[in-house]
């Protein structure tokens, strides 16, 4: 891949499974609230976002995904999204107490290797399901695009852009990460 | 619009009384007084629609709801804005399905009936099926809304005829407005997009709690302020130098120490920014707003736009039947600041008050509860207490207009809310609405005048 040809080498097999083990792995630290594990795998240069996606006509040419100073559910760096998650651990989140129920699958892994040395593009689709309380439920959909870095014997996440398939968000929050 | 459907009054007055201090819960949760809400006071109110920087070009437009309404906000080729129905004539379709955008024409795409950005028919499909005398081009145009305004950058429209001048439904609360909307040369601008929620409330719950309900804030919010503030609980409240102001049915609740709100943003170098130009702020505006600027504090325009000066969050509450409001929410700034500040600002917006905010995730979960409970006939019928300050009534306040309470733990501005409300809902006209608080400032501009003492020598 540094040898200057155009065309990417492919993933190993290896390299493929290792990379699909992460997000499970990740997806299961959400769905059991284990957020302190969470941020371990991310990087200290970790960007997070989640742009908000306004219904256009397919001639408009704002750039909705790619134009950071638009209006985001996240654009956060990692001490961001650390101050979102302290929120939890201060004991006096009425909202998540009794907690919510969550379970993330993700699906669709497809992983690219990038001209970065140890930087693996990672595609994947997920589906976020939040239960609260009687029958508050709702549904979350839509498509990742990670960058991971390889990190000692495993990985750590650099770049996560999450587009998320609704225009209003049909729910009351989103306390939920991605 | 039918006027007799408003001149048949049903009698609202017995679901409030703000001397009492409660409100019947029947107004949060009944079908038909949501639909009278509808006819009497979004059909009758001046309505946000667009902020001036959305729209910056001809041709630009965006969509959204006056009520339950769907509107256009088109600016055309003179500057000037129309706003008209998003619903054709010929069989009602809507002619437009983008949130914004930038259109030449909007084109029905049922019977392909197409309109200017003024929302004039120019003509349809086939146009040879109708006879000379079938249609005259010229009236069935896009509905136009009666009326459109602007107050130094927010677009309001207005569906009555008959309604009073924006310059009077908001009254001397532009006082209160310059805090946010003419703190610095150039005014604001709203960051692009707009984040959009659904929260199954009633559309006042979110307005009385911007328009007054500081006290919520220590303890729904005590998880948010530590989060945001390295571990600190809301920032405390002084009840003597704080304050409710209300005027037709607006509200603003402040503090003057000037730093609250900054502090929960998050955003140390926004409030380095505010510190800087804070000095001509104060020669801008007068001392004591520019003390109100940045403190703990919030406010709402009658009846659904909300904001926290110094959070910058500026935000919507649309109705979507008693049970049920669509939450748009944008940052606004000032044009002045660097693009950093800005990015800074927006940042640190959608860490507290975005959907996945700090503060706004635990807003959300009250509201649903506080409507859905109403579900249970026996309890609606339960009044709800809002005495809370009743008796701190600040006669003649030197500066500040409006009816002023002291103690920004108060019911105040959400019993004014309330008042006001019912006010509207009896009014059999616009012209009947009466004034709680009569005008000190009209005609002029409420910039110059640092406070109500200022009024004797002319302004600053």
């Amino acid at each position: 891949m540094t040898n200057g040809s155009a065309q990417l080498e492919a993933p190993t097999l290896d390299l493929i499974i290792s990379l699909q083990q992460v997000l499970y792995k990740e997806a299961r630290l959400m769905d059991q609230e284990r957020y302190s594990e969470w941020v371990e795998m991310l990087a200290e240069d970790l960007h997070y976002f989640m742009p908000g996606i306004e219904t256009r006509y397919r001639r408009d040419e704002t750039d909705q995904i790619g134009d950071q100073t638009r209006m985001a559910y996240y654009n956060d760096n990692l001490d961001d999204l650390k101050k979102r998650l302290r929120r939890l651990e201060t004991g006096t989140a009425w909202s998540e107490d009794p907690a919510t129920r969550y379970t993330h699958l993700i699906t669709n892994v497809e992983v690219e290797l990038s001209d970065q040395e140890d930087h693996f593009r990672v595609y994947s689709n997920f589906l976020a399901y939040r239960n609260r309380n009687e029958r508050d439920q709702d549904t979350l959909l839509g498509n990742r695009e990670d960058l991971w870095r390889r990190k000692g014997s495993s990985f750590e996440l650099v770049k996560r852009l999450i587009v998320l398939k609704q225009n209003i968000l049909l729910s009351k929050n989103l306390n939920v990460y991605l | 619009m039918d006027t007799n459907l408003i001149k048949k009054t049903m009698g609202f007055n017995h679901l409030i009384d703000i001397n009492e201090g409660w409100v019947d819960r029947r107004v949060f949760c009944e079908q038909d007084i949501y639909e009278q809400e509808l006819y009497r006071i979004f059909a009758r109110s001046w309505l946000f629609v667009a902020h001036e920087s959305q729209i910056p070009n001809a041709g630009d437009f965006v969509t959204t709801s006056m009520g339950e309404d769907g509107v256009i906000v088109s600016r055309q080729k003179d500057g000037a804005v129309k706003v008209f129905l998003n619903s054709c004539p010929h069989r009602g379709n809507k002619v437009c399905f983008a949130d914004a955008g930038n259109a030449r024409r909007f084109t029905c795409n049922y019977h392909g009936w197409a309109f200017d950005s003024a929302g004039s028919l120019m003509g349809m499909h086939e146009e040879y099926c109708y006879d000379p005398g079938d249609i005259d081009k010229s009236t069935h145009g896009l509905k136009q809304v009666a009326h459109v305004d602007n107050y130094k950058g927010l677009i309001f429209a207005n569906f009555d005829p008959d309604a009073r001048s924006l310059e009077q439904w908001l009254g001397d609360f532009r006082w209160y407005l310059d805090i946010l909307l003419d703190n610095e040369d150039g005014g604001t601008e709203l960051i692009g997009g707009c984040i959009k929620s659904e929260i199954n409330a009633n559309w006042k719950l979110g307005v009385e709690n911007f328009i007054g309900d500081a006290y919520h804030a220590g303890w729904t919010h005590d998880s948010g302020s530590r989060a945001m503030n390295n571990g600190e609980p809301f920032p405390p409240v002084d009840m003597e130098n704080s304050f409710h102001a209300s005027i037709n049915g607006h509200g603003w609740e402040f503090g003057l120490e000037g730093m609250g709100d900054l502090v929960l943003l998050g955003r140390p170098k926004v409030i380095e920014y505010y510190n800087r130009i804070r000095p001509d702020m104060a020669k801008r505006l007068g001392e004591m707003r520019s003390k109100i600027f940045g403190s703990v504090a919030s406010a709402s325009i009658f009846p659904n736009i909300s904001f926290l000066p110094g959070i910058s969050t500026f935000r919507q509450w649309q109705p979507k039947g008693p049970w049920k409001f669509e939450l748009k929410t944008w940052v606004i700034v000032n044009k002045a600041m660097p693009d950093d500040i800005k990015d800074e600002v927006t940042r640190g917006v959608m860490q507290t008050f975005g959907p996945g905010g700090a503060f706004e995730m635990d807003d959300g979960e009250n509201w649903e509860n506080c409507t859905t409970v109403n579900r249970g006939v026996v309890t609606r019928q339960e009044k709800l207490h809002y005495r809370c300050g009743i008796n701190r009534k600040v006669d003649d306040h030197p500066v500040l207009p409006g009816l002023v309470y002291r103690g920004q733990y108060n019911d105040a501005n959400q019993r004014n809310f309330y008042q006001h409300w019912v006010d509207m809902m009896e009014a059999p006209t616009a012209n009947d609405i009466p004034y709680r608080w009569e005008p000190k400032f009209s005609g002029l501009e409420t910039r110059d005048f640092a406070g109500l003492n200022d009024l004797k020598n002319g302004g600053k």
